[in-house]
Protein backbone atom coordinates (compact mmCIF):
# COMPACT_ATOMS: atom_id res chain seq x y z
CA UNK A 1 0.00 0.00 0.00
CA UNK A 2 1.49 3.21 -0.99
CA UNK A 3 2.14 5.93 1.81
CA UNK A 4 0.16 9.36 1.73
CA UNK A 5 3.53 11.11 0.91
CA UNK A 6 3.69 8.38 -2.57
CA UNK A 7 -0.28 9.14 -2.95
CA UNK A 8 0.32 12.79 -3.34
CA UNK A 9 3.79 13.09 -5.27
CA UNK A 10 1.94 10.94 -7.93
CA UNK A 11 -1.37 12.89 -7.64
CA UNK A 12 0.72 16.10 -8.16
CA UNK A 13 2.38 14.76 -11.17
CA UNK A 14 -1.19 14.23 -12.14
CA UNK A 15 -1.71 10.86 -11.77
CA UNK A 16 -5.44 10.44 -11.55
CA UNK A 17 -5.82 7.13 -9.71
CA UNK A 18 -3.42 8.49 -6.75
CA UNK A 19 -6.20 11.20 -6.38
CA UNK A 20 -8.83 8.49 -6.89
CA UNK A 21 -7.17 6.44 -4.19
CA UNK A 22 -6.70 9.41 -1.38
CA UNK A 23 -10.14 10.16 -2.08
CA UNK A 24 -10.94 6.72 -1.16
CA UNK A 25 -9.20 6.34 1.62
CA UNK A 26 -10.41 9.25 3.63
CA UNK A 27 -14.11 9.72 2.10
CA UNK A 28 -15.33 8.11 5.11
CA UNK A 29 -13.38 10.40 8.21
CA UNK A 30 -14.12 13.65 6.20
CA UNK A 31 -17.89 12.82 5.37
CA UNK A 32 -18.22 12.00 8.92
CA UNK A 33 -17.08 14.88 10.56
CA UNK A 34 -18.96 16.85 8.27
CA UNK A 35 -22.20 15.35 8.32
CA UNK A 36 -22.00 14.99 11.90
CA UNK A 37 -21.14 18.70 12.17
CA UNK A 38 -24.08 20.21 10.09
CA UNK A 39 -26.46 17.42 10.66
CA UNK A 40 -27.59 17.03 6.93
CA UNK A 41 -26.31 14.20 5.17
CA UNK A 42 -27.05 15.48 1.59
CA UNK A 43 -25.53 18.91 1.88
CA UNK A 44 -22.60 16.96 3.95
CA UNK A 45 -21.94 15.12 0.27
CA UNK A 46 -21.89 18.47 -1.37
CA UNK A 47 -19.24 19.81 1.39
CA UNK A 48 -17.20 16.81 1.75
CA UNK A 49 -16.58 17.03 -2.20
CA UNK A 50 -15.98 20.59 -1.67
CA UNK A 51 -12.85 19.73 0.75
CA UNK A 52 -11.37 17.54 -1.71
CA UNK A 53 -11.66 19.57 -4.78
CA UNK A 54 -9.90 22.01 -2.35
CA UNK A 55 -7.37 19.24 -1.58
CA UNK A 56 -6.91 18.89 -4.96
CA UNK A 57 -6.34 22.39 -5.81
CA UNK A 58 -3.80 23.23 -2.94
CA UNK A 59 -1.75 19.65 -2.87
CA UNK A 60 0.92 21.28 -3.83
CA UNK A 61 1.04 23.06 0.10
CA UNK A 62 0.95 20.11 1.68
CA UNK A 63 3.83 19.19 3.83
CA UNK A 64 4.85 15.44 3.89
CA UNK A 65 5.92 15.78 7.18
CA UNK A 66 2.67 15.96 8.65
CA UNK A 67 0.08 13.73 8.37
CA UNK A 68 -2.26 13.90 5.66
CA UNK A 69 -5.41 13.32 7.41
CA UNK A 70 -4.05 16.42 9.55
CA UNK A 71 -4.30 18.66 6.68
CA UNK A 72 -7.45 17.16 5.39
CA UNK A 73 -9.55 18.19 8.41
CA UNK A 74 -8.03 21.21 9.03
CA UNK A 75 -9.93 22.18 5.28
CA UNK A 76 -12.97 20.30 6.04
CA UNK A 77 -12.80 22.40 9.42
CA UNK A 78 -12.85 25.78 7.02
CA UNK A 79 -15.45 24.53 4.60
CA UNK A 80 -17.77 23.64 7.61
CA UNK A 81 -16.95 26.69 9.37
CA UNK A 82 -17.64 28.68 5.57
CA UNK A 83 -21.33 26.66 5.64
CA UNK A 84 -22.19 27.17 9.15
CA UNK A 85 -21.53 30.88 8.87
CA UNK A 86 -23.40 30.77 5.68
CA UNK A 87 -26.58 28.95 7.33
CA UNK A 88 -27.89 30.21 10.35
CA UNK A 89 -26.83 27.71 13.23
CA UNK A 90 -29.21 24.37 13.19
CA UNK A 91 -31.07 23.44 16.26
CA UNK A 92 -32.23 20.66 17.12
CA UNK A 93 -36.07 20.87 18.39
CA UNK A 94 -36.70 19.09 21.48
CA UNK A 95 -40.13 18.06 20.54
CA UNK A 96 -40.16 16.66 16.82
CA UNK A 97 -36.80 16.00 16.48
CA UNK A 98 -36.88 12.44 15.71
CA UNK A 99 -39.91 12.50 13.09
CA UNK A 100 -37.63 15.71 11.32
CA UNK A 101 -34.49 13.57 11.08
CA UNK A 102 -36.36 10.64 9.56
CA UNK A 103 -38.00 12.94 7.26
CA UNK A 104 -34.79 14.02 5.88
CA UNK A 105 -33.17 10.47 5.99
CA UNK A 106 -30.86 11.65 8.73
CA UNK A 107 -27.76 10.22 10.90
CA UNK A 108 -29.41 7.89 12.81
CA UNK A 109 -31.22 6.66 10.06
CA UNK A 110 -28.42 6.12 8.10
CA UNK A 111 -26.31 4.82 11.29
CA UNK A 112 -29.13 2.12 11.84
CA UNK A 113 -27.46 -0.89 10.27
CA UNK A 114 -30.24 -4.14 11.44
CA UNK A 115 -28.50 -6.49 8.32
CA UNK A 116 -26.71 -8.48 11.61
CA UNK A 117 -28.88 -8.50 14.19
CA UNK A 118 -32.15 -9.44 15.65
CA UNK A 119 -35.13 -7.14 14.98
CA UNK A 120 -35.25 -6.20 18.88
CA UNK A 121 -31.51 -5.66 19.51
CA UNK A 122 -31.52 -3.86 15.90
CA UNK A 123 -33.84 -1.21 17.18
CA UNK A 124 -32.45 -1.28 20.16
CA UNK A 125 -29.51 -0.01 18.89
CA UNK A 126 -31.10 2.19 16.04
CA UNK A 127 -32.68 4.31 19.34
CA UNK A 128 -29.43 4.37 20.77
CA UNK A 129 -27.49 5.25 17.67
CA UNK A 130 -30.68 8.19 16.98
CA UNK A 131 -29.73 8.91 20.62
CA UNK A 132 -26.45 9.40 20.37
CA UNK A 133 -26.21 11.04 17.50
CA UNK A 134 -28.93 14.09 19.60
CA UNK A 135 -26.91 14.38 21.90
CA UNK A 136 -23.79 15.39 19.70
CA UNK A 137 -25.63 16.99 17.83
CA UNK A 138 -26.61 19.66 20.96
CA UNK A 139 -22.67 19.87 21.52
CA UNK A 140 -21.19 23.34 20.85
CA UNK A 141 -19.76 22.87 17.33
CA UNK A 142 -16.64 23.18 19.08
CA UNK A 143 -17.39 20.34 21.19
CA UNK A 144 -18.73 18.27 18.44
CA UNK A 145 -15.71 18.53 16.42
CA UNK A 146 -13.49 17.48 18.78
CA UNK A 147 -15.68 14.56 19.76
CA UNK A 148 -15.86 13.02 16.22
CA UNK A 149 -12.14 13.60 15.78
CA UNK A 150 -11.02 11.67 19.00
CA UNK A 151 -13.62 9.73 19.90
CA UNK A 152 -15.14 8.24 16.14
CA UNK A 153 -12.43 9.16 13.98
CA UNK A 154 -9.66 7.89 16.28
CA UNK A 155 -7.21 11.78 16.08
CA UNK A 156 -4.77 12.33 17.86
CA UNK A 157 -4.76 15.56 20.72
CA UNK A 158 -2.04 16.89 18.38
CA UNK A 159 -3.95 15.93 15.51
CA UNK A 160 -6.85 18.31 16.80
CA UNK A 161 -5.03 20.81 17.69
CA UNK A 162 -3.72 21.38 14.04
CA UNK A 163 -6.42 20.81 12.42
CA UNK A 164 -8.09 23.42 14.82
CA UNK A 165 -5.86 25.86 15.92
CA UNK A 166 -6.42 25.39 19.47
CA UNK A 167 -4.06 25.04 22.21
CA UNK A 168 -3.27 21.52 23.94
CA UNK A 169 -5.30 22.35 27.12
CA UNK A 170 -8.03 23.83 25.50
CA UNK A 171 -8.67 20.68 23.71
CA UNK A 172 -8.34 18.37 26.44
CA UNK A 173 -11.03 20.66 28.25
CA UNK A 174 -12.94 20.78 25.25
CA UNK A 175 -13.07 16.94 25.26
CA UNK A 176 -13.13 16.62 28.66
CA UNK A 177 -17.42 18.98 28.55
CA UNK A 178 -18.15 17.28 25.99
CA UNK A 179 -18.16 14.03 26.98
CA UNK A 180 -19.99 15.12 30.74
CA UNK A 181 -22.43 16.71 28.51
CA UNK A 182 -23.24 14.26 26.44
CA UNK A 183 -23.15 11.61 29.44
CA UNK A 184 -25.80 14.37 30.71
CA UNK A 185 -28.01 14.45 27.75
CA UNK A 186 -27.71 10.23 27.33
CA UNK A 187 -29.37 10.60 30.55
CA UNK A 188 -31.78 12.97 30.02
CA UNK A 189 -32.91 11.04 26.84
CA UNK A 190 -33.84 8.28 28.91
CA UNK A 191 -30.14 6.40 28.77
CA UNK A 192 -29.54 5.71 32.21
CA UNK A 193 -28.18 2.29 33.76
CA UNK A 194 -30.34 -0.73 32.68
CA UNK A 195 -32.56 -1.29 35.94
CA UNK A 196 -33.27 2.77 35.88
CA UNK A 197 -34.10 3.18 32.37
CA UNK A 198 -37.56 3.83 30.78
CA UNK A 199 -38.30 4.41 27.54
CA UNK A 200 -34.90 5.36 25.81
CA UNK A 201 -34.65 7.71 23.23
CA UNK A 202 -38.60 9.07 24.24
CA UNK B 1 -17.44 -12.85 23.92
CA UNK B 2 -17.69 -8.96 22.92
CA UNK B 3 -19.99 -6.71 25.24
CA UNK B 4 -22.96 -5.17 23.25
CA UNK B 5 -23.76 -1.75 22.79
CA UNK B 6 -25.97 -1.59 25.81
CA UNK B 7 -23.57 -2.76 28.56
CA UNK B 8 -20.86 -0.82 27.44
CA UNK B 9 -23.43 2.93 27.36
CA UNK B 10 -24.28 1.55 31.01
CA UNK B 11 -20.32 0.86 31.89
CA UNK B 12 -19.30 4.25 30.71
CA UNK B 13 -22.38 6.58 32.08
CA UNK B 14 -21.76 4.51 35.70
CA UNK B 15 -18.08 5.55 34.89
CA UNK B 16 -19.23 8.82 34.30
CA UNK B 17 -21.12 8.80 37.56
CA UNK B 18 -18.60 8.02 39.35
CA UNK B 19 -16.09 10.08 38.10
CA UNK B 20 -13.70 7.41 37.14
CA UNK B 21 -12.06 9.45 33.52
CA UNK B 22 -9.93 6.86 32.30
CA UNK B 23 -13.06 4.14 32.50
CA UNK B 24 -15.36 6.55 31.10
CA UNK B 25 -12.82 7.84 28.25
CA UNK B 26 -12.39 3.87 27.16
CA UNK B 27 -15.86 3.13 27.81
CA UNK B 28 -16.92 6.09 24.82
CA UNK B 29 -14.32 4.82 22.35
CA UNK B 30 -16.06 1.47 22.75
CA UNK B 31 -19.54 2.62 22.67
CA UNK B 32 -18.55 4.45 19.03
CA UNK B 33 -16.81 1.54 18.05
CA UNK B 34 -19.96 -0.60 18.27
CA UNK B 35 -21.82 2.18 15.82
CA UNK B 36 -22.10 1.58 12.44
CA UNK B 37 -19.44 3.66 10.62
CA UNK B 38 -21.25 6.90 8.44
CA UNK B 39 -19.73 6.79 4.89
CA UNK B 40 -20.71 8.90 2.04
CA UNK B 41 -23.08 7.32 -1.14
CA UNK B 42 -21.63 5.10 -2.59
CA UNK B 43 -19.88 6.31 -5.96
CA UNK B 44 -18.22 9.47 -3.93
CA UNK B 45 -15.20 9.21 -5.10
CA UNK B 46 -15.77 9.01 -9.00
CA UNK B 47 -18.30 11.78 -8.37
CA UNK B 48 -15.26 14.00 -6.76
CA UNK B 49 -12.97 13.14 -9.77
CA UNK B 50 -15.86 14.13 -12.18
CA UNK B 51 -16.18 17.57 -10.32
CA UNK B 52 -12.32 17.81 -10.47
CA UNK B 53 -12.12 17.49 -13.74
CA UNK B 54 -15.01 20.13 -14.86
CA UNK B 55 -14.08 22.66 -12.18
CA UNK B 56 -11.10 24.32 -13.49
CA UNK B 57 -7.97 24.83 -11.60
CA UNK B 58 -8.15 29.11 -10.56
CA UNK B 59 -4.89 30.36 -11.17
CA UNK B 60 -3.16 31.24 -8.20
CA UNK B 61 -4.07 34.88 -6.63
CA UNK B 62 -0.71 36.62 -5.27
CA UNK B 63 -1.42 37.25 -1.78
CA UNK B 64 -1.94 41.05 -1.34
CA UNK B 65 0.74 42.91 0.69
CA UNK B 66 -0.74 44.32 3.71
CA UNK B 67 1.17 47.62 4.17
CA UNK B 68 -1.07 48.20 7.59
CA UNK B 69 0.58 44.92 8.96
CA UNK B 70 4.13 46.31 8.88
CA UNK B 71 5.42 47.66 11.87
CA UNK B 72 7.85 49.99 10.83
CA UNK B 73 5.13 51.71 8.36
CA UNK B 74 2.72 51.96 11.18
CA UNK B 75 5.26 53.69 13.23
CA UNK B 76 5.90 55.69 10.48
CA UNK B 77 2.09 56.80 10.19
CA UNK B 78 1.76 57.49 13.83
CA UNK B 79 5.01 59.51 14.14
CA UNK B 80 3.61 61.59 10.91
CA UNK B 81 0.53 62.03 12.59
CA UNK B 82 2.17 63.09 15.89
CA UNK B 83 4.08 65.58 14.19
CA UNK B 84 1.10 67.00 12.47
CA UNK B 85 -1.12 67.09 15.29
CA UNK B 86 1.45 69.13 16.97
CA UNK B 87 2.32 71.45 13.97
CA UNK B 88 -1.71 72.39 13.27
CA UNK B 89 -1.69 75.65 15.34
CA UNK B 90 1.41 76.72 12.93
CA UNK B 91 -0.65 74.88 9.88
CA UNK B 92 -3.58 76.56 10.91
CA UNK B 93 -1.92 79.99 9.71
CA UNK B 94 -0.98 78.66 6.49
CA UNK B 95 -4.25 77.03 5.73
CA UNK B 96 -5.84 80.31 6.39
CA UNK B 97 -3.62 82.00 3.97
CA UNK B 98 -3.67 79.84 1.59
CA UNK B 99 -7.55 80.16 1.94
CA UNK B 100 -7.41 83.66 1.37
CA UNK B 101 -4.67 83.33 -1.73
CA UNK B 102 -7.49 81.15 -3.63
CA UNK B 103 -10.04 83.89 -3.38
CA UNK B 104 -7.67 86.26 -5.39
CA UNK B 105 -5.70 86.23 -8.82
CA UNK B 106 -2.01 84.40 -8.17
CA UNK B 107 0.54 86.70 -8.57
CA UNK B 108 4.32 86.28 -8.01
CA UNK B 109 4.38 87.82 -4.68
CA UNK B 110 1.42 86.03 -3.08
CA UNK B 111 3.41 82.69 -4.65
CA UNK B 112 6.98 84.03 -2.55
CA UNK B 113 5.12 84.97 0.38
CA UNK B 114 2.87 82.18 0.25
CA UNK B 115 6.02 79.63 0.33
CA UNK B 116 8.10 81.51 2.66
CA UNK B 117 5.52 81.72 4.94
CA UNK B 118 5.12 77.32 4.16
CA UNK B 119 8.81 77.30 5.22
CA UNK B 120 8.09 79.69 8.62
CA UNK B 121 5.10 77.45 9.65
CA UNK B 122 7.52 74.09 8.33
CA UNK B 123 10.28 75.62 10.88
CA UNK B 124 8.22 76.38 13.76
CA UNK B 125 6.65 72.95 13.60
CA UNK B 126 10.31 71.26 13.34
CA UNK B 127 10.98 73.45 16.44
CA UNK B 128 7.83 72.75 18.46
CA UNK B 129 8.64 68.85 17.87
CA UNK B 130 12.18 69.25 19.03
CA UNK B 131 11.13 71.36 21.90
CA UNK B 132 8.71 67.96 22.72
CA UNK B 133 11.83 65.66 21.99
CA UNK B 134 13.79 67.93 24.96
CA UNK B 135 10.70 67.46 27.49
CA UNK B 136 10.57 64.02 26.95
CA UNK B 137 14.66 63.89 27.23
CA UNK B 138 13.87 66.03 30.63
CA UNK B 139 11.18 63.66 32.06
CA UNK B 140 13.58 60.58 31.47
CA UNK B 141 16.59 61.98 33.01
CA UNK B 142 14.51 63.21 35.45
CA UNK B 143 12.61 59.39 36.14
CA UNK B 144 16.45 57.89 35.68
CA UNK B 145 17.67 58.59 38.97
CA UNK B 146 15.08 57.22 41.48
CA UNK B 147 14.84 53.89 39.29
CA UNK B 148 18.63 53.80 39.13
CA UNK B 149 18.29 51.90 42.26
CA UNK B 150 18.50 48.40 43.34
CA UNK B 151 15.00 48.35 44.83
CA UNK B 152 13.26 50.89 42.18
CA UNK B 153 14.90 48.58 39.58
CA UNK B 154 13.13 45.05 41.65
CA UNK B 155 9.51 46.52 41.53
CA UNK B 156 10.08 47.75 37.75
CA UNK B 157 10.99 43.87 37.02
CA UNK B 158 8.19 43.02 39.30
CA UNK B 159 5.54 44.83 37.13
CA UNK B 160 6.68 43.80 34.21
CA UNK B 161 6.61 39.70 34.95
CA UNK B 162 2.72 40.67 36.05
CA UNK B 163 2.05 42.65 33.31
CA UNK B 164 3.59 39.79 31.13
CA UNK B 165 1.70 36.93 33.05
CA UNK B 166 -1.62 38.74 32.73
CA UNK B 167 -1.13 39.38 29.20
CA UNK B 168 -1.12 35.90 28.79
CA UNK B 169 -3.93 35.01 30.90
CA UNK B 170 -6.19 37.26 29.05
CA UNK B 171 -4.56 35.57 25.89
CA UNK B 172 -5.14 31.72 27.46
CA UNK B 173 -8.82 33.10 28.35
CA UNK B 174 -9.49 34.77 25.09
CA UNK B 175 -8.46 31.49 22.77
CA UNK B 176 -10.26 29.07 24.80
CA UNK B 177 -13.30 31.25 24.73
CA UNK B 178 -13.15 31.54 20.57
CA UNK B 179 -14.76 28.75 19.53
CA UNK B 180 -15.68 29.06 15.72
CA UNK B 181 -12.38 30.45 13.32
CA UNK B 182 -10.40 29.53 10.51
CA UNK B 183 -7.18 27.75 11.21
CA UNK B 184 -5.57 29.37 7.95
CA UNK B 185 -6.57 29.99 4.36
CA UNK B 186 -6.64 26.78 2.95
Amino acid sequence: MKTEAELVAEALRGAEEAFREIVVRFERPVYSLIARMIQDPAAAEDLAQEVFLKAFRRLETYDPARKFSSWLFKIAHNTTIDHLRRHAPETIPLEGGKDREEDRGGLAAVLADESTENPSSAAERRDMARSLERAIARLRPEYREAVVLFYIEGASYQEICEATDLPLGTVKTNLHRARKELAEEMARLGWGPAETRSAPGS
Amino acid sequence: MRPSHDEILDRWLAAEADGREDDAETALFALFETLPPLAPPAGFANRVIVRAALAPIPAPVPARRNLVAVPWLRALVALSLLIVGLALPWLSGLLRSLAGVTGSLWSLADMVRLGMEGLVAVSQGLGAALALWDWLLEIGRTLQAPFATPAAALVMVVCLLVSVAAFHFLRDLISRDRSWIHVEPI
